[in-house]
């Protein structure tokens, strides 16, 4: 099994990009890799706490909760979030509130990184 | 061993936030040994239209109070980090090689490497061993 | 290198993936992306589908997403599921980009 670290720079709601890269950590850790999910840039918005769920809007939370429980580690752009006004004790819990270098070192070491970099 | 990781962007300035978080994670590699003790090695590559951040004399910090695109290419200019920029998109888009980004006035002995985009090619493929295009 | 290459625009800027060459090349046609494997612009297939020597996949669950079935679908395309996502990259490609 190999490590995957996914990246993510997109807005919670307005982009489907961060369902997808939840369901693809999801499609990865049921196959016993190991994945890395980090939040950054308009992403970080996920990591809030106190996230209501609407039908129109992406509600992520709970399967945030889900990958983490099948291991996947899960950081969040200090720099980003703090821009946003969200603090550590926003943060949702087990979620790494941490520097860019968490990111890159784990994207270094791992097998594949997937960077959706975009809106 | 070091990890490589090339950063690529493909997209204007300011628009978007994510052009410069692709300056700020590429800076970030500097310090990943904290996390892995190995060093991480990041390259910079402006293609397409993201070429137009390299031009020099960008005002953001005079108009919007927010650190300009080229001062932080100068910043990582002056730290020896190599960044590339396509050679086609430049000719393309009709920048000449004087309105680049420089950082002499910060004591940098670097200066952005126009190259063809075949270079940036052999880069994705022989340089690096991650993609992260912004 | 094995380049798997992720792609979400329907009016995107073509032009980096146009340029793009690996020695394997897959092309993930994803979110918005799908319209690529389905839409014959005054009857002609998307430029994007014209990538000499790619592989193509669409993700079936963008595809459902949208209205489409996987009959749709242009014939060089082959119909994915996130599952089979997380195998191809996993096994087919050492380098991934999203553009």
């Amino acid at each position: 099994m190999g490590t995957l670290t996914i990246g993510v720079f997109s807005s919670l709601i307005g982009s489907m990009n961060l369902d997808f890269a939840v369901k693809l950590s999801e499609a990865a850790a049921d196959k016993g890799h190991n994945v890395n999910l980090w939040l950054s840039g308009n992403a970080t918005i996920l990591a809030q706490k106190g996230q209501k769920e609407f039908l129109d809007y992406s509600y992520l939370i709970e399967k945030i909760k889900s990958l983490q429980e099948k291991g996947v580690q899960v950081g969040a752009c200090e720099a980003c979030s703090e821009g946003r006004g969200i603090h550590a004790g926003d943060v949702i819990e087990d979620i790494t509130f941490i520097g860019m270098d968490w990111y890159v070192a784990k994207a270094a070491k791992s097998d594949r990184v997937l960077h959706i970099g975009v809106e | 061993m070091s990890n490589k990781i090339l950063f690529v962007v493909q997209r204007p300035p300011y628009k978007s936030e994510n052009p410069k978080l692709a300056i700020t994670h590429a800076m970030s590699c500097y310090t990943a040994d904290m996390h892995i003790d190995e060093e991480v090695e990041p390259t910079l590559a402006y293609v397409g239209d993201g070429v137009l951040n390299c031009i020099k004399d960008q005002k953001a910090e005079e108009i919007y109070g927010i650190v300009s695109t080229d001062q932080h290419l100068k910043i990582q200019l002056t730290g020896d980090m190599k960044i590339l920029v396509c050679k086609e998109d430049m000719e393309r888009l009709g920048i000449q090689e004087e309105r680049l980004v420089d950082g002499r006035d910060l004591g940098a002995d670097m200066d952005l490497n126009v190259v063809t985009f075949e270079e940036i090619l052999k880069e994705m493929d022989e340089g690096c061993d991650h993609l992260m295009f912004f | 290198m094995k380049l798997g290459v992720f792609y979400s625009e329907l009016r995107g800027n073509h032009d980096v993936l146009f340029r793009l060459k690996a020695e394997k090349l897959g092309i993930f046609l994803v979110s918005n992306g799908i319209y690529h494997a389905i839409i014959k612009e005054k009857g002609e297939p998307s430029p994007v589908l014209q990538k000499q020597g790619a592989d193509y996949y669409v993700l079936s669950e963008d595809l459902q997403t949208r209205g489409f079935s996987t009959d749709e679908v242009d014939s060089n395309v082959k119909v994915v599921t996130y599952s089979d996502i997380a195998d191809h990259i996993m096994n087919d490609y050492d380098k991934l980009a999203w553009l």
